[in-house]
C-alpha cells in the first residue's frame, strides 16, 4: 500500500517540475533569445514483489513480477532552435540565424554568452563600449571588448552578416573596420548552462566555445542588424503541456486518495 | 470458517499490489517511451477437501470436492503497444513506428559495459559528438557507438535509421527486436535488459525524427483499473468483517441461556 502511495507522489512531485518549467516558459514567452526548456521523465527502479510468475496457460516466465516504483525529471532539456526575427530598426539590435551565441565578459572577467542581442553603446571604463543592456561588455573575435575611441560617428556603424562592424569611407560606401562581434558555436548546446539574465555559461556537457572565424569548417551563422531574436517558445504548445501536466497530477492524486481510502478500509477490520 | 479470513486475506493483498502497478502506470503517463504495465490474478491451488469421521456415512471419508483459497498475483505482463507520436521538431528526437528497440550501450560507474534497450528517443549530442541518451548512454548503430563530427550542423535521420551529418552518411541505428518478449525485464530508467534466452532479430520498426513516442498508458482503463481494485478491495474487508461477526457470534452467543 505504502509503495503506491509513494509511487503516485513521485508522480506529483515531476509533474510539479514539468509545470514549473511550462510556467518558466510562458513567463519569458516575449524574452529576447529565450529559448523554451522541456522537461523530461524516466520510471524509476522495478523491485521484483514475486519470485515466480506463470503465463496464462500455467508456463514459468523467465522472471518474477516486478512493479515500477514511479517516475523521476531525468532532465530538463532546453531546445535551441531558431527564434522568430523581429524588425526594430534599432542599430545596435543584432539577431543570430544560426546556431552561433555572441559572447559577453561578466563582471568578474569571465566570458558568458547570449543569444540576446539587444546591444546598446555604453560608457564604459575603456571608454564608448558596446554592451548588453546590463552594461556587460560585447567581445570580438579576438576576446577583447568593442571600444569606439572617438574617431568614429556611432550612428553611421553598420554591421554586415559575419558581424564586422563597417564604417562608410568618404564615398560612402561601408569599408570593413576589421572588428568582428565575436560569434561561438558549441558541440552540444543543450549542455550549456543557464545562467540568470539571459546569460549562458560553458560547461563539460557543452565542449568549448569554439569561435565561428576560426573554423573554416563550421557552418556559419549570419547576424542581422535592426532585428531581435524572439523567443522559440510556442503558446499552444505550452498550454497543451500544461492540461497534459495537469491532468496527470490530477490523476496521481486519485491515486493517493484511493491508497488512503483501501488504508482507512483495511483500518477499519475491526 | 477461519480459512475465509485468510482468502480474504489474500484478496486485499493482491488489490494492493494491483494498485502499485496502476499507480506505476499512472505515475508515467507522460513519460517517453513507457510501457504500460498490467497484472493477471491466479487462484491457488486447488485443494481437495475431505469429509472425514462423520457418523452419517460410516466413517469412510468422502471428497466433497475442489476449494482454492484465494489468490495472488499470476504475472504482470508488458503491453508493448505503440504509444502515439508527438512531434517536438527537435533533430535528437527520434521515435520507433513499430517493432523494435533503440540499442543503447550503458557503462555503469564500476566501469561495466552493458547493453540496455529503450522506446525513449529523446537523444542529445554530447561534447565528443556520441548521441546519448538523458543519462549520457551512447546510441548505438550498426557499426558500434554513432558518433557524429562535433561540427554537425544538420542531423538527418531516415526512416531506417541511417544517420547522415550534414550530408554525410555516419551509420547505421541498430534496431533491436526480440522474438519472445517474455525475457525482456524492466531496467528502470525506460529501459530494458535481456535476459539469458531472449533471441534478437532486427527490429522492423521506423525511425521518425523530430518525434518522440508517448508512454501507452490509457489513463481511462487505469481509472477503470483503479476503481475496481478499490472496490474489490472493500468487498474483500467486507469478507473479514463478517467473518469476524459470524466468529464472534460464535464465541460469545451461541450457548448464552
Amino acid at each position: 500500500m505504502m509503495r503506491s502511495l509513494w509511487t503516485a507522489a513521485s508522480g506529483m512531485i515531476s509533474q510539479q517540475t514539468n509545470v514549473d518549467t511550462i510556467s518558466n516558459n510562458l513567463a519569458n514567452i516575449n524574452t529576447t533569445g529565450y529559448k523554451k526548456e522541456g522537461a523530461e521523465f524516466k520510471s524509476l527502479l522495478y523491485q521484483t514483489i514475486q519470485d515466480q510468475s506463470t503465463d496464462n496457460s500455467g508456463n514459468p516466465k523467465p522472471y518474477g513480477i516486478q512493479v515500477g516504483l514511479g517516475v523521476r525529471n531525468s532532465a530538463i532539456t532546453s531546445q535551441y532552435s531558431q527564434g522568430p526575427l523581429m524588425e526594430t530598426d534599432n542599430d545596435f539590435d543584432l539577431a543570430i540565424s544560426g546556431n552561433g551565441f555572441f559572447s559577453v565578459q561578466k563582471p568578474d572577467g569571465g566570458v558568458a554568452y547570449t543569444r540576446n542581442g539587444s546591444f546598446h553603446i555604453a560608457n564604459g571604463n575603456l571608454g564608448l563600449t558596446l554592451s548588453t543592456s546590463d552594461g556587460y561588455p560585447v567581445l570580438d573575435t579576438n576576446g577583447q571588448p568593442i571600444v569606439f575611441d572617438g574617431t568614429y560617428d556611432e550612428s553611421k556603424l553598420t554591421i554586415d552578416e559575419n558581424g564586422e562592424l563597417c564604417y562608410p569611407d568618404s564615398t560612402g560606401t561601408a569599408v570593413g573596420s576589421g572588428i568582428q562581434i565575436g560569434v561561438v558555436q558549441f558541440t552540444n548546446p543543450t549542455g550549456i548552462k543557464k545562467l540568470s539574465n539571459s546569460l549562458l555559461q560553458e560547461t563539460d556537457a557543452s565542449g568549448i566555445a569554439k569561435m565561428e572565424a576560426n573554423d573554416s569548417a563550421m557552418q556559419r551563422s549570419t547576424i542581422r542588424q535592426g532585428y531581435l531574436e524572439g523567443s522559440n517558445v510556442q503558446a499552444v504548445d505550452e498550454m497543451v503541456n500544461l492540461i497534459v501536466a495537469q491532468r496527470a497530477y490530477e490523476m496521481n492524486s486519485k491515486i493517493i486518495t484511493a491508497s488512503d481510502e483501501m488504508m482507512k478500509q483495511a483500518n477499519n477490520l475491526r | 470458517m477461519v480459512r475465509g479470513l485468510y482468502t480474504a486475506y489474500t484478496g486485499m493483498a493482491n488489490e494492493q499490489k494491483r494498485l502499485d502497478i496502476i499507480a506505476n502506470n499512472l505515475a508515467n503517463s507522460a513519460t517517453v517511451g513507457f510501457k504500460k504495465d498490467s497484472a493477471t490474478n491466479q487462484s491457488f491451488d486447488n485443494l481437495l477437501t475431505l469429509k472425514i469421521r462423520d457418523k452419517s456415512e460410516a466413517f469412510n471419508d468422502r471428497p466433497v470436492g475442489q476449494m482454492s483459497l484465494g489468490v495472488k498475483l499470476g504475472e504482470v505482463y508488458t503491453d508493448y503497444g505503440q504509444g502515439s507520436l508527438r512531434q517536438t521538431s527537435n533533430s535528437y528526437d527520434m521515435a520507433l513506428e513499430g517493432k523494435g528497440f533503440f540499442t543503447v550501450d550503458v557503462t555503469d560507474k564500476a566501469g561495466n559495459v552493458s547493453t540496455q534497450y529503450t522506446r525513449s528517443g529523446n537523444f542529445t549530442m554530447n561534447k565528443d559528438g556520441y548521441i546519448v541518451d538523458g543519462s549520457g548512454n551512447h546510441l548505438m548503430g550498426n557499426a558500434g557507438d554513432i558518433q557524429v563530427p562535433e561540427n554537425t550542423g544538420n542531423l538527418v535521420v531516415d526512416s531506417s535509421g541511417g544517420v547522415y551529418a550534414d550530408g554525410v552518411y555516419i551509420d547505421t541505428m541498430k534496431i533491436t527486436d526480440f522474438t519472445d518478449y517474455n525475457y525482456l525485464v524492466k531496467a528502470g530508467d525506460t529501459m530494458y535488459q535481456a535476459l539469458g534466452g531472449a533471441t534478437e532479430t532486427v527490429g522492423s520498426a521506423q525511425v521518425n525524427q523530430g518525434y518522440t513516442e508517448q508512454s501507452n498508458v490509457n489513463v481511462v482503463s487505469e481509472m477503470i483499473d483503479m476503481i475496481n481494485v478499490t472496490r474489490a478491495y472493500e468487498a474483500n474487508q467486507k469478507v473479514i468483517q463478517s467473518v469476524d461477526k459470524t466468529l464472534d457470534l460464535a464465541a460469545n452467543s451461541v450457548g448464552r441461556i
